[in-house]
This record gives structure tokens, C-alpha cells and sequence, in this order.
């Protein structure tokens, strides 16, 4: 909304520059978010919140002006004294069809004007607001609407039909061509004001061509009306129109204020172009029902946090057009004026009285908060996941819940998710929510080889979606994706690791223990790694498909990803630790170099070793592990720490001896191993 | 070799020991294993009988001296427990390390800001992204049909009737004053989503955090406290800050807050739009009608909320020019945080 600060001096004085003005504004809720000097005036662009479509024009801003600088507002021109005489040669019908669509339509004929271009002030002032010129006839609707916020619209009274116009809805099959050359087509959803033919506008929003008023028009009908927002609001977005009436229409207009405005801008075709106003009428009601608010002035108190004087409250009401009527010593009465239809609540008045005593008047205090300290949810358990995977090096993504359908479905998905739709995507890339958090990792890690880097390890924690019997379900998921090379520079030169399924296992691995989860597992399915834990399936860890890496555009390189329902895993954490003692008695540590047939699994291995080698046999570990030339093909090599321990002596060599060799014997035995 | 011609050659050889290094080669001339000591040592059985046990003992006395030369050395030279570097290491090859991972930058803000609400004793909640129409907006005192919903373009399912991806942290308000009576103080961080094209500061998800306290006393004047600690502790003691009416749905009266712009501060530039101001947050005294929609009595207590875009937090406090690199996640980027 523009207004100049010329246009706002005729209605009251101001004595502040237009620099302090826009700041006093601003910080009375008007924000001023432009000031620009122009043609000898000042423009303030000012963005105006919808709850006060009180403040859409000139008068409305005025009014405002006058109480933030305490002074008065000055007789508003609109409020004609003249009574229009109707000629009884004239005759005009007006029918309203439904008065929940329009409360108020009133008319006028004004006769014998003469269409032409406006008067230099005319021009100015509606082009310093951002209103193109048209004609006198228009551009006077144009200036009154910005004047005082009531919409108005003249049509060309020759090419309307008939006598009477007629507010209704309209028909099915019905079209108008608006005033912008478009052909529109019409529904019951949509109001129009017809005349006894057709539509001759989309009532409160657009004009029809056929009507409207141009060089040759002659005598005009003046609309100026009250229609109901929500319908206009509907129509507004059904036609895919915006227009100043519409805006205006669809926050409400103040209908005590439409006849006065009518009559302004008779008064100023009367001014301005030989016409004569010869007809005046009026169907509906302009009586604004002014609602009753109850005002406790130590509730003003207790809401904002300082009390402001019971005199001080009722000077900024008044000011602000509402009248207040003292109920008790500290109680108020407040009317409501026919421009706030906004307000129905007492803290509506807080709001005013607190805008106009300043915000920055308030003090600032610290409150006494009762503290509880729970927690909802699983943010502290997303976020100590996170923790734990940054420590184990690897960078947190955040990528978009929304999806296009052929990505979410480029990796497949062993549990066949059906995806939940979006009705209203803007674009393809919105089309579904998510049912896997791997296809934007990939995306992701595509971008980063791109970028020359040697290695990718991100991880995400957040929510997929799926549609299931009982409506759409979302669940927290971990995804990791690993790819390249880690260069580690360390005493024996840079060595260079190149990411697997085991160091997903590994990450894995490491965060379930650290989160208290010790039954877990892993196991070939198909052509991934399933995860289990607690003995349900969480989730599945496997390398990219050639095809799926070319979906990406990922050449020449592995990529290694793991997703996991975190909605299985949370539920399982336990975070209660016991302290266990450290051993008392050192223990004695003997490898096992041996060369193994590759088909044997590592821990069914250590399950026989395990049992067979209680209770002196404490923990067994991979030190080492190697296949290729050293080794026959098939075989590959093994180092096995042995960790034996008592919790009663320290261990002599002999009563390792025989306990080792029992092992190594297994080892040959049952496992066909070679011991080197 | 006599005693005290050795003790004369201590003498200079310490004065002229500078570093470590010298005061260890000091060491080993007189004390290893083929030192002058273990030399003079090593004379005893050539001497005569009666000379032997004195000659000892003066050797004995030399030695301690030496040690406890050496240590006063060692303690000027500032050295005490640490052995310097030894001269084959370059101290400016690559440092050995694993390197670090990091969390997100919108995590880290987020992570940051409810610290800040968490010390001053808020919860923190979490909550759906799909939700009801209710909660997004009738439960918050938005009407279906009212021009306050353009500000909230919203993704619906195309499914179900009623459920939309959340267009801000809201609902979680609805959802935790059902769930809980007061005293309440819960911050909720989460995405929200919204129908916006994409640009250097639009995108059709971001996130969010609401905050919010209800109370039997709660007035503005602490929801102006609070976020005056909040907004400090964030962007700096030195920042102004200023509180201007604006129109939220959910609350009345209704604020936005805006910072001196911490890059100009204060003077205008392009970052603030020449105003000297940054928008950073919305906030307000939670509606009647809010309250009445989740069975709170509204005579009885009162509360302030507030919520604010992690990405323009971020962004400002970062000095980020465009929310999309966020979800790029090129680690170029995320390395920097």
C-alpha cells in the first residue's frame, strides 16, 4: 500500500519530517518498507498485515498519523451535505439475490458526463501510489477507493440492459470477457453483478469490457457495494485475478464508509466532468453492528508486563476512533468503530493500546520458569546419534524430504514402500514425500565426486514416508553413505583406505554399542547385508549396482550405503551404564598366524575358539588379515589375538600352554587351517 | 685425572650449555656409561689402598652435584618433564590425525539456539511433519478461509483429505498444550515445508523453531526479556534490538523483532537493505482463542511464543548468501562449520 505524505496532510497535521514519520510507523506496526521522494511529494510504500483493512487507505493511515503524533483528524471530505434529489424519470431496480453475498449495493446514475483525461493532480498523486491514468470516470473510482478503502466501479449505463441490476451468483456455462480482455469462465461459486442479460462484472474484483467506460460514454451508473470476503476471496482464486477492489473486499470493507465514498466520487464527476448525478439507491444495510468489549485495565497489566495509567488507555482508544465509557474505577466499556470489525477480544485493545504506548516503552523482564526437565520425542536421541557418527568422522547432510517419483525409486527398495503423494507440487521435484533417504545421498555423494573429491562419508538422520492401512506414516531413518579413498598420512607415509561394507559394519557397529545395544547383527540377504536389531529387521547395508551408480552419473567408483529405521533402534537404546572393574591381574596375549579356506566365516570360528577355549580365554581379536600373492588361491590369512585372563592370579605361561594349544588343535582340526 | 681439575671443566663446560641438546651431551660426558665420571670410577682399584675409600667418596660427592647441576640446568632452560623435537622431525610435515566430522551447519544453529532456551529452562519437543488441518491451522486461530492464509502456501497429501506436510512448527503448540497443562516451556526445532519457488532465499522446505511458555504470569514484557537474552547470546551483547507490532493469527498483541544489522551495524547496507534492521524473528502473547482451541483457561494463564527460520539464522550469522548451498551438501561447505 502506497500513500504520500501530501495526500496524508490533507486529512491531518503532520509536523514530523517524512524520515521520523516512517519510523514512527513502522514501529506502530505500519512497516514502511520504502520511502521515496517523487514529483514534490513524498511516497511511503507500507505493508499493511490483513488483519487491518482499515489501513488500505488514506483516511485509514490518517487516522493512525494523527493518534501516534497526538493530533487531530480533520473533517473527512466524503461526508457530503447535499441529498441527492432522484428524478422520477429515472428508474433503477436493484436486486440482490442472496444478502450473505451482498450485505450492501447502492447505485447511482450520473448523467451527461464527459470522458477525458484527468487533471494534473488528478494524474499525479494516482501515479505517485502506483495507479496508471485511464479517464477522469476511472481514475476519480480509482483515487476515492485509495482515499478511503471502499471500492468502487462505474459502468457505462448505455450498455447496460435493461433497468435493474442485479447481484447474484452465476450461472453454470455463464462467461464474461473482464476488462484485461480475458475471457473468464463463470461458476455458482463466483458473485457477479449482472444487468438483466448477463454478467456485466465479477462482483468486487474485475469490471466487465462490455460495460466499462471509455471515450464515448455518456452517462454512467456508480457501484459501491459490500460483499462478503470469503466469496471474494473463492472468486478471486478461482478466476486467478487480483485487483485493488478484490484486495480490499476479501479483508472487508467498513460498510458504513460506502456511502460517503459514493458520494465523494459523485461529487468529484460532478467537479470534474459536466455530470449530474440524477439517481441514488441503495439495497442492503450499512449499519455496522459495533461490538461491546470489556476492558480491565489490570488485565492490560498482566498481559503486557507495565501498567499504563486507566487515563492513558482511554486517550489511545479514543484516538483511535473507539469510544470508552468508564464501567468501574479500572473497568472500561469499549465500543468498537465501524472501521475494526477486526477487534472482538480485549486483547485486541491490549494490542492497540500497546502499539500506540510504544513496544519499546515495555520493559523487559526475565520470567521465573518452574523447570521441567523432560524431554519429548526423539531429539535427544537423534542427536546423540549424530554425535556419535561426527566422532566417528563422518559430516551430517540435510536433504530435502520431497522427491521426484523416478529417484525415489532409482535404488529399488527391498521393502517395496508405496510413497505418499503430493496434491500440489510446484515442480517434478516435489511430486512424493521420500520413502528412502539413500537416492539423495547418492545425489549428494554424484555431487561431491564431481567436485574432485576423493572421498564422501555423509550421513543423515531424518524421516521417510510411507503410505500404510492406517494413513500416511513417517519414521525416523539413519542413512550413511560411504565412497573413495581416505588418504591418512602416518609414520610410514600416506596409506590409503578404500571404503567397504565393512566400514559401514563398522560405523554401525560402533554406534549400536555405544548406544547400549548389544544384540545386533549382520547377515547376507540377497544382494545386501541385513541388519538386525533386538531380533527385528532395522535395516539393510549394500554396494551400488553399476546401473544405479550410472542413474547418478557416479563413474569409476563404489559407493557403499546403509539405511536404518531409527524408530527401531530408539526404542531399544539403553543408556544406563554399570561399571565393571578393570582386570585386577594382567593377562597374557598369544597370536595365531594361520591361512583359512575363504568360505569359512570368521564367527563361527570364534564361537568354537570361545567355547573351547573357557574360562581362561578372555577376548579374541582379528590383528591382521591379508589375501593375494602370499597366499594359495582360496586361502586367505588370519592373525588371532588370544587375550587369556583370571580374575583370581595372575596366569603362569604353563596354564596358558595347554589351554593355546587345545585352540590351535581346533583350529586345524575342525577348520582345516594351516598354522604359520 | 684430579678432582678438582675435573670439577674446573664442569664448571666451563656447563656455563657454555645453551639447550637441551648441549646440556644432554654435557650429561653423557660426565655420567654414561664411558663417562669422565665412571672413568674416575673405574681408577679407584689402581690407586693406593689408603686413598681409595676417601677418592670414592669425593667421586660419589661429584656425581650428586652433577645431577643436581644438571636438573638446576635443565629447570633454566625451561625445559622441566618435555624433550624438545628431535632434529630429523620437520614440525611442519601434515599433522597425523583422523579428521574430524562435523554436524550440519542448520544442526549446529539449531543445536546452538536451543542451548540457549534449554539453559534458561525450556524443553525442547519435536513433533510430526505430516500433520492434520487443525493443528496447522484452525487449532492456532487460522481461519480455512481468510486472507492471514496466504502467508502460509501449504503442500497437501494427495490421498488424504485433511493431512499436509506442516508449514511451520506450530502445531507443535497445539499438540503440547493438549498433551500438558502448564507450566510449559518447550522450544521445537523441525522442517517445515511450503510451496515457495526456489531462490537465493526461498525454498519449498526449511526449518523452523518455536518457542514458547505459558504461565499464570506470563506477560510481553518477559517474552521481551527472554529473546532479548536469546538474540544476545546469539549474535552478540552489542546488538540493538527493537520490537514492532506485526499480525500473527495465534497471537495478540503480535511482534516482529528485528536486530541492528550486524554487518553494517546499523548504518545501512545491502545485507539489511540499506534499513540498519534485520528481521529475525516473529513473536507474540499466545491468542484467547488458541488457548480455548487446546482447553486452556485463558483467564487463568497466559503464555508468549515466538518462532524463527534456522537458514536466515544461519545465513546472517554465517554470512551465507544463498539457502540452497545448505542442502547441497557439498563438503566444501560442510567442512567450514
Amino acid at each position: 500500500m502506497k500513500v504520500t505524505y501530501n495526500w496524508l496532510k490533507d486529512f491531518t497535521d503532520i509536523k514530523l519530517s517524512p524520515e521520523k514519520l516512517a519510523d514512527k510507523l513502522t514501529m506502530a506496526g505500519l512497516e514502511v518498507v520504502s520511502l521515496e521522494q517523487k514529483h514534490g511529494d513524498f511516497v511511503f510504500e507500507i505493508e499493511i498485515t490483513s488483519n487491518r483493512p482499515d489501513w488500505l487507505s488514506v483516511t485509514g493511515i490518517a487516522r493512525e498519523v494523527a493518534a501516534i503524533t497526538n493530533s487531530k483528524i480533520k473533517i473527512q471530505r466524503s461526508k457530503s451535505q447535499v441529498k441527492i434529489k432522484n428524478l422520477k424519470t429515472e428508474n433503477l431496480e436493484i436486486k440482490i439475490e442472496d444478502k450473505k453475498d451482498c450485505p450492501l449495493y447502492t447505485a447511482k446514475i450520473i448523467r451527461g458526463v464527459k470522458v477525458g483525461p484527468s487533471p494534473e493532480w488528478l494524474r499525479s498523486r494516482l501515479e505517485l501510489v502506483g495507479c496508471r491514468s485511464v479517464n477522469n470516470i476511472v481514475d476519480i473510482t480509482n483515487y476515492v477507493l485509495f482515499e478511503t478503502g471502499e471500492p468502487l466501479h462505474a459502468f457505462d449505463l448505455d450498455k447496460l440492459s435493461g433497468s435493474s441490476i442485479i447481484a447474484r451468483r452465476a450461472r453454470p456455462g455463464e462467461k464474461i470477457v473482464t476488462i484485461d480482455g480475458e475471457v473468464k469462465q463463470l461458476s455458482p461459486d463466483i458473485l457477479v453483478i449482472a444487468d438483466a442479460r448477463k454478467p456485466a462484472a465479477c462482483a468486487g474484483i474485475m469490471g466487465g469490457k462490455d460495460t466499462e467506460v471509455t471515450e464515448g460514454t455518456k452517462n454512467i451508473l456508480l457501484e459501491a457495494a459490500v460483499f462478503n470476503p470469503i466469496l471474494i476471496r473463492k472468486a478471486r482464486q478461482a478466476l486467478g485475478l487480483q485487483s485493488e477492489s478484490a484486495y480490499r473486499f476479501e479483508r472487508s470493507v467498513d460498510a458504513s464508509a460506502v456511502e460517503p465514498s459514493s458520494q465523494l466520487a459523485a461529487d468529484l464527476i460532478e467537479k470534474l466532468s459536466p455530470g449530474k448525478t440524477v439517481l441514488a439507491k441503495s439495497a442492503g444495510t450499512s449499519k455496522v453492528v459495533a461490538k461491546n468489549i470489556i476492558l480491565d485495565c489490570a488485565r492490560v497489566a498482566r498481559v503486557l508486563g507495565v501498567k499504563i495509567p486507566a487515563q492513558k488507555i482511554k486517550i489511545i482508544l479514543q484516538a483511535l476512533g473507539f469510544t470508552v465509557k468508564a464501567k468501574s474505577k479500572s473497568k472500561f466499556s469499549v465500543l468498537t468503530p465501524s472501521h475494526r470489525q477486526d477487534a472482538a477480544l480485549d486483547v485486541d485493545l491490549i494490542e492497540e493500546i500497546a502499539r500506540i504506548y510504544g513496544y519499546e516503552l515495555i520493559p523487559r523482564t526475565i520470567p521465573s520458569i518452574k523447570p521441567q526437565a523432560f524431554s519429548w520425542g526423539v531429539l535427544d536421541a537423534a542427536a546423540l546419534i549424530k554425535n556419535i557418527l561426527t566422532g566417528l568422522g563422518l559430516n551430517e547432510a540435510i536433504t530435502y524430504s520431497l522427491t521426484e517419483r523416478n529417484l525415489a525409486k532409482s535404488l529399488g527398495s527391498t521393502e517395496n514402500l508405496q510413497a505418499v503423494e503430493i496434491r500440489n507440487p510446484l515442480s517434478r521435484e516435489q511430486e512424493i514425500l521420500r520413502t528412502s533417504i539413500l537416492p539423495s545421498l547418492v545425489k549428494c555423494a554424484s555431487l561431491n565426486l564431481n567436485q574432485k573429491q576423493e572421498y564422501v562419508n555423509l550421513f543423515e538422520v531424518a524421516r521417510r514416508f510411507y503410505a500404510s492401512d492406517k494413513g500416511p506414516k513417517e519414521e525416523l531413518c539413519l542413512g550413511v553413505l560411504l565412497c573413495g579413498r581416505k588418504s591418512l598420512s602416518l609414520e610410514q607415509g600416506m596409506v590409503k583406505d578404500e571404503a567397504g561394507l565393512l566400514h559401514l559394519k563398522g560405523i554401525i557397529e560402533n554406534m549400536l554399542l555405544r548406544l547400549g545395544i548389544k544384540e545386533f547383527s549382520f547377515s547376507p540377504d540377497g544382494q545386501s547385508v541385513r541388519i538386525e536389531v533386538a531380533g527385528k529387521k532395522a535395516g539393510a547395508m549394500f554396494r551400488l549396482s553399476r546401473s544405479a551408480l550410472e542413474l547418478f552419473d557416479i563413474k569409476n567408483r563404489e559407493v557403499f550405503v546403509a539405511e536404518l529405521s531409527l524408530d527401531n533402534v530408539i526404542p531399544v537404546l539403553n543408556l544406563k551404564k554399570k561399571f565393571t572393574a578393570p582386570p585386577k591381574y594382567p593377562g597374557i596375549t598369544r597370536d595365531i598366524s594361520l591361512l583359512l579356506r575363504e568360505e569359512l566365516g570368521i564367527e563361527d570360528i570364534f564361537q568354537a575358539l570361545r567355547s573351547s577355549g573357557e574360562p581362561l580365554l578372555k577376548e579374541l581379536k582379528v590383528t591382521d588379515f591379508y589375501k593375494g600373492k602370499q597366499v594359495p588361491a582360496g586361502w586367505r590369512g588370519l592373525t588371532i589375538s588370544c587375550i587369556y585372563r583370571s580374575d583370581e592370579r595372575t596366569l603362569t605361561e604353563a596354564e596358558v600352554a595347554p589351554v593355546h594349544a587345545k585352540l590351535n588343535a581346533l583350529l586345524t582340526g575342525r577348520f582345516g587351517a594351516t598354522i604359520r | 685425572m684430579d678432582i678438582k681439575s675435573i670439577q674446573a671443566q664442569i664448571e666451563s663446560d656447563l656455563a657454555a650449555v645453551h639447550s637441551q641438546g648441549q646440556l644432554e651431551e654435557f650429561r653423557l660426558k660426565y655420567l654414561s656409561r664411558k663417562g669422565a665420571l665412571a672413568q674416575l670410577t673405574a681408577a679407584i682399584p689402581t690407586l693406593p689402598q689408603a686413598e681409595r675409600a676417601k677418592f670414592g667418596q669425593e667421586v660419589n660427592a661429584l656425581k650428586n652435584n652433577l645431577a643436581s647441576l644438571i636438573a638446576e640446568k635443565e629447570k633454566s632452560l625451561g625445559a622441566g618433564i618435555k624433550s624438545g623435537p628431535e632434529i630429523s622431525d620437520d614440525i611442519g610435515m601434515p599433522g597425523i590425525a583422523q579428521e574430524l566430522g562435523r554436524l550440519h551447519p542448520i544442526t549446529q544453529t539449531i543445536n546452538e539456539i536451543s542451548s540457549i532456551f534449554t539453559r534458561m529452562g525450556f524443553c525442547v519437543a519435536d513433533g510430526p511433519e505430516i500433520e492434520t488441518e487443525f493443528n496447522n491451522f484452525t487449532g492456532l486461530n487460522i481461519p480455512l478461509e481468510h486472507p492471514s492464509r496466504d502467508a502460509f502456501d501449504t503442500f497437501y497429501l494427495k490421498d488424504y483429505e485433511k493431512l499436509l506436510l506442516r508449514s511451520h512448527t506450530s502445531p507443535v503448540q497445539v499438540r503440547a498444550m493438549k498433551g500438558r497443562l502448564p507450566p510449559l516451556a518447550i522450544v521445537v526445532p523441525g522442517r517445515v515445508y511450503r510451496p515457495d519457488a526456489v531462490d537465493a532465499s526461498h525454498l519449498f522446505m526449511f526449518h523452523q523453531i518455536e518457542g514458547f511458555m505459558v504461565d499464570a504470569n506470563i506477560t510481553f514484557a518477559d517474552l521481551k526479556g527472554s529473546l532479548e537474552i536469546f538474540a544476545k547470546a546469539v549474535f552478540g551483547d552489542d546488538i540493538k534490538m527493537r520490537f514492532r507490532p506485526h499480525f500473527f493469527p495465534f497471537t495478540e498483541p503480535s511482534a516482529e523483532v528485528d536486530i541492528s544489522c550486524i554487518i553494517c551495524k546499523g548504518a545501512g547496507c545491502s545485507v539489511c537493505g540499506r534499513k540498519g534492521w534485520l528481521e529475525i524473528l516473529g513473536c507474540g502473547m499466545i491468542h484467547p482463542n488458541v488457548f480455548k482451541q487446546v482447553g486452556i483457561n485463558a483467564q487463568k494463564y497466559s503464555g508468549f511464543a515466538f518462532g524463527m527460520g534456522i537458514e536466515r539464522i544461519a545465513m546472517l550469522k554465517y554470512g551465507i548468501n544463498d539457502i540452497r548451498l545448505f542442502f547441497e551438501n557439498d563438503l566444501r561447505f560442510l567442512k567450514q562449520f
